[in-house]
């Protein structure tokens, strides 16, 4: 175990119309154990002793699972160690290190203050059409459909997806492909997604589109930036399931 | 009918449908940058081959040779266009990082509107050089006239690598594009794209060397 | 020390349970409740606060049923809900497994698990309504695990001697809030919902003695705004933060719940919380939350400690790595004490266990409070890739965080805060003694007595948002006038200033200490006195010292910032305040309960081998407490606890 002192740049900005801008802050005695966010509490707590006002970040279940923490340290959203920041610890950081830390930037992440942006684009895309459109109590016994086992894990795979937009906040185009393609690859994969497969597609892809996300351009930056390792492969998925539903809404298979 | 047009309509607007109109006209150009190169390498042969080869091409019904000059022009103008419009978006949708990172992203990938950029103005260059000014039946020693002019050789060169660069991207893109790509397949079309570039763009790039070196005179 | 008289009430709320043979409750209920014809649905509002499994499966039924529904939750999105981080499994009676399992002996299990102090109807409607959450979840595409003829795959989880445990690797709570927030968002996109995001929920709002109404603030602006409705569902989870350190989320709190309590709502058995045996230890002062270990790893994980002190003192300097400890110097504490269950023995159990063995100063991690959970065994006979499939996130996590690859050497493992058996009181309704104000999830206090088995809580919370409070909902609706309730009624208006003159108050104080130091001390004091072994002395300790941390709070609590705009330090400060505000029934309901139970040990009442010793001529009731004022005593009412099915019996897990 050992103690780290860190120069921090830090983000802040008051309010969404504020103009923001980088300050510098000393981390003194953060424990290489620690992890990134503790980091930002010690700071934090230090903050509030000499009553200003402390960096204000998204974060809940700290366990890594819960995708509401963000933070783009050194251009890198979650770090770039395919966790997210809250499973980032300070032993991935040197003695005398300078740490820049941002929100996650796009432009379809509104930011609220300092390092906290609203992600509610990304909601959108689900109410779309990321989902099973079945009313409760309506179900048939589980077992009744049976579901190949590399399917299943496939489709698990694809459901890991945390929605933190690390994705988009790593994209040098701020696309949201990885995100909306992982909740349609889950769904399209599985035999309880098919009846809605083409409608679900093109409503997900259109609203992704109208939130004013960028355009994939195949550098899978975000792929490398996923702390849940979703695949790029769901894109490639969804750029094919995408023909598909146009060609079937074009000819009326459906409608 | 109606389904059809509107449906169109919402696929050139989409995000996706563009891009796969991109991967396909940039899959035509490469099918036409090879067939370009199969012609050029008969310089190799001698004069009479190439001369041969562009006569032959001028020999052409007038309707076909303008019909494949409008069609290539067609699929070049729907390429840059639509990219210049899909990267206009994306700058939009972007707010910069005070501190940039990269953890993937290709430099070559995060080129290609300079490098495409680069690619079209020697491509006029290229077009009035070579075509509005070439003669087929001498095309051979028009060739060499112009390589020998060092300036000339080293824009050729120049543009050639970012034409690597721009395929070397591109290339694999097209698959992912197109949705014929896998975490298996996709090292592999990786290096195919690399190997592809290198050949043709290497194969471009040895006649103005080849002129320069006095191979070919 | 003098004794604490509690005011006793002879008045309880009607319970509500159908008669009938326990099987057929549920069905009798359902025969004859009354129904809101789907016309007349719209036009009642239901408000849900919190959107975890509980709140957001209410929302999506409630909803695609035709009811306007709005919801309110703090996090950014609905999806991000603490649910997200249960790891481990959903129970259902379904015997996939052909290994004996029926409704019965889920609700016998659930009934035993919870060490007989729950109410019987309740727990049978969740064991009969289990297989039906998992139809619901699979027709969402929940990717439960499989096997390869493609049907379901289960596991075995505390407490149970069969498999029963549906999963999705180790993120099982993950998967099934994710088609509950898949269901909501689909209703929301179909504009049935509409959706608070960022928005806490500061006070009931009670009118004429119904709940009509709540007060929010809205966590971007600051603005405090109030919603009116014909009821309203609270569904904010538990509050096992009063000890700060817990495996909850940093946002997890009573605030919402202790609101309720204060316009009238019972409290329930606030003394009955889980203590989860596997937590990685703590590390260091600065640390604000422990990270859970899944339960499933004792299936294949064997827990010890060294034999010999010495021994463990050499790990705890490092001197020795715990893989070199022989065979016969290791202490397998579970499997010698509790030979049938082994490893497996339920939580309380297994986490009183560890706290003896580290009492004993055979503890390991620096601090000595940490024992081991080692799958040495079970790669050598099962294969590191079977290991990795079953457990491979984990194994990760764990890890990430300590540095160390549990394939070499084995965890570490201590118990820490995890859930609350104990909530609001609810009836067989869901519906709290303040009519009108429903109660849903971990929130209430029904379903797991004092103590819940492994994999019990998503199911319950599925159960009474997916299956129950859309069948009992209509029961309360059709006694109210839709609409009949607007803002404009002056209770709002006193509610929203009450809010605002709180916040100011604590604004105003300016003194020296953060919120969160204060919420570390009382979080310190309270896993010191009522953690997993209380006593008469520690209760009273604690009720002698909460109050002087509630004064500091109000007389040297510095909350920088101001009311408008984002302010994270406020809405930590207020949450303190809760706790504080709350703690002392906590440790009230201890004292009072003079037996051991499940999680509630109290180190007087214990059987000759250290087991716990339950009063069932004394106790066998839900302690409800009714608020009085802070720091003046609480009512005590009685729920008698009747087993007509199930026989009264020691619970034995040897």
């Amino acid at each position: 175990m050992a103690n780290l002192n860190l120069t921090l740049k830090v983000w802040r900005q008051e309010n969404a119309q504020a103009q923001g801008r980088i300050e510098t802050y000393k981390a003194k005695n953060i424990p290489d154990e620690a992890s990134f966010l503790e980091m930002l509490d010690i700071v934090n707590e230090e903050l509030v002793h000499e009553g200003k006002e402390p960096i204000v970040f998204d974060h809940d279940c700290r366990e890594g699972i819960c995708g509401m923490c963000s933070l783009t340290i050194n251009g890198v959203p979650h770090g770039g160690k395919k966790v997210t920041t809250c499973q980032l610890h300070m032993r991935q950081f040197k003695d005398g290190d300078t740490i820049w830390i941002e929100p996650f930037r796009a432009q379809a992440f509104p930011l609220l203050r300092d390092l906290m942006v609203d992600r509610t684009a990304l909601d959108n895309i689900i109410a779309a059409g990321g989902f099973v459109d079945i009313r409760t109590g309506s179900a048939p016994n589980a077992n009744n459909m049976p579901v190949r086992k590399k399917t299943a894990d496939a489709a698990f795979d694809a459901a890991a997806c945390v929605g933190c937009g690390a994705c988009v906040a790593s994209c040098k185009n701020s696309s949201a492909m990885l995100f909306t393609s992982a909740k349609a690859a889950h769904l399209n994969l599985l035999p309880q997604g098919q009846p809605e497969k083409n409608k679900r597609v093109l409503a997900m892809v259109r609203q992704m589109d109208a939130m004013g996300f960028g355009n994939c351009t195949n550098q899978y930056e975000c792929e490398a930036a996923c702390p849940k390792g979703i695949s790029v492969d769901n894109i490639a998925k969804l750029n094919r399931d995408y023909m598909i539903a146009c060609a079937a809404e074009a000819v009326g298979v459906f409608s | 009918m109606n389904d059809i047009i509107t449906t169109a309509c919402k696929f050139v607007t989409s995000s996706i449908g563009r891009k796969i109109l991109v991967a396909l006209t940039g899959a035509c150009l490469l099918l036409f940058l090879v067939g370009h190169l199969a012609g050029n390498m008969t310089i190799f042969g001698g004069s009479t081959w190439i001369n041969n080869y562009a006569t032959g091409l001028h020999a052409m019904p007038a309707w076909m040779l303008m019909a494949i000059r409008l069609g290539l022009l067609a699929i070049l103008l729907i390429h840059v266009v639509l990219t210049l419009v899909l990267k206009l978006e994306n700058v939009n949708a972007r707010t910069h990082y005070q501190k940039e990172g990269t953890l993937k992203a290709t430099l070559a990938s995060r080129t290609m509107v300079l490098t495409g950029v680069m690619i079209f103005c020697f491509l006029l260059f290229h077009l009035w050089q070579l075509t509005v000014n070439g003669d087929p039946h001498d095309c051979y020693n028009h060739i060499v006239a112009a390589f020998s002019n060092p300036w000339c050789s080293v824009f050729y060169i120049v543009a050639i690598c970012c034409l690597f660069m721009h395929v070397r991207h591109g290339l694999q893109s097209v698959f992912q594009t197109l949705g014929l790509s896998t975490r298996k397949v996709r090292p592999l079309y990786n290096i195919v794209a690399i190997l592809f570039g290198l050949v043709v763009c290497g194969a471009f790039i040895s006649i103005p060397v080849c002129v320069m070196l006095g191979i070919i005179k | 020390m003098n004794d604490i008289k509690f005011p006793v009430s002879d008045y309880m709320p009607d319970s509500c349970i159908p008669d009938g043979p326990i099987d057929q409750k549920w069905t009798k209920y359902k025969r004859e409740a009354k129904l809101i014809n789907p016309n007349n649905r719209r036009k009642y509002t239901v408000l849900i606060v919190g959107t975890g499994l509980a709140g957001g499966s209410a929302a999506a039924t409630l909803a695609e049923l035709g009811y306007n529904v709005k919801c309110f939750c703090y996090q950014d999105s609905p999806r991000r809900a603490h649910s997200i981080a249960a790891q481990g499994g959903i129970n259902a009676a379904h015997n996939y497994q052909n290994d004996g399992d029926s409704v019965y002996r889920l609700f016998y299990d659930t009934v035993k698990g919870g060490d007989f102090r729950a109410r019987e109807a309740n727990v049978y409607r969740l064991a009969e309504v289990s297989c039906n959450i998992i139809n619901q979840c699979v027709a969402q595409g929940v990717p439960f695990g499989r096997e390869y003829g493609g049907l379901l795959d289960n596991r075995s989880f505390g407490g149970s001697q069969l498999k029963r445990t549906f999963y999705s690797r180790g993120q099982t709570g993950q998967q099934l809030l994710l088609g509950a927030y898949q269901a909501m968002e689909k209703e929301i996109g179909k504009g049935h919902i509409e959706m608070y995001s960022r928005h806490e929920m500061m006070d009931l709002v009670v009118v004429d003695g119904h709940a009509k109404g709540i007060v929010v603030r809205d966590m971007v602006t600051g603005e405090i705004k109030s919603f009116a409705g014909d009821t309203v569902l609270l569904a904010t989870g538990g509050y096992g933060r009063v000890f700060f350190l817990s495996t909850n989320a940093m946002g997890c709190n009573v605030g919402a719940a202790c609101a309720c309590w204060k316009k009238g709502a019972y409290f329930a058995n606030p003394c009955f919380t889980q203590i989860h045996p596997t937590c990685i230890p703590v590390k260091g002062e600065y640390q604000s939350k422990l990270t859970l270990m899944s339960e499933s790893l004792r299936n294949d994980g064997r827990i010890w400690v060294p034999k010999s002190r010495e021994v463990a003192a050499k790990i705890r300097r490092g001197e020795m790595k715990p893989s070199e400890v022989a065979e016969g110097d290791r202490d397998y504490y579970l499997e010698r004490k509790y030979p049938s269950f082994g490893n497996l023995a339920p939580r309380d159990i297994s986490s009183r266990a560890a706290k003896e063995a580290c009492d004993d100063e055979r503890g390991v991690a620096n601090t000595g409070r940490g024992v081991f959970l080692d799958f040495k065994d079970a790669i050598a006979r099962m294969g590191k890739e079977w290991i990795d499939g079953q457990y491979g996130n984990l194994f990760e996590m764990y890890e990430e965080i300590t540095d160390v690859d549990p394939h070499e050497q084995p965890m570490m493992i201590y118990p820490a805060s995890h859930y609350t058996m104990g909530g609001l009181w609810v009836d067989y309704n869901l519906m709290s003694s303040i009519p009108g104000l429903h109660v849903l999830g971990e929130a209430n206090f029904s379903d797991h007595g004092a103590n819940r088995l492994g994999a019990s809580a998503l199911m319950q919370g599925l159960s009474d948002g997916y299956f129950v409070i859309s069948s009992t909902l209509p029961t309360y609706l059709t006694t109210q006038t839709p609409g009949s309730v607007t803002t404009a009624a002056p209770e709002f208006k006193e509610a929203e200033d009450a809010v605002k003159a709180r916040i100011k108050k604590m604004m105003d104080v300016q003194g020296t200490k953060s919120p969160d130091e204060i919420h570390r001390e009382l979080g310190k004091l309270i896993w010191e006195d009522v953690g997993m072994g209380r006593t008469k002395e520690s209760l009273m300790d604690a009720i002698s010292k909460i109050p002087a941390i509630r004064d500091e709070f109000w007389n040297n609590v510095k909350v920088v910032g101001s009311t408008e705009g984002v302010n994270q330090e406020l809405e930590k400060a207020w949450r303190v305040a809760a706790f504080l505000d709350f703690a002392e029934v906590l440790c009230y309901d201890a004292l009072n309960r003079e037996e051991s139970c499940g999680a509630h040990f109290r180190l007087e009442h214990q059987l000759a081998d250290g087991e716990a010793k339950r009063d069932d001529a004394n106790f066998a009731y839900v302690a409800c407490w009714e608020y009085k004022g802070t720091g003046e005593l609480p009512v005590l009412h009685k729920e008698p606890l009747t087993f007509d099915t199930v026989h009264l019996a020691i619970r034995s897990y040897k």
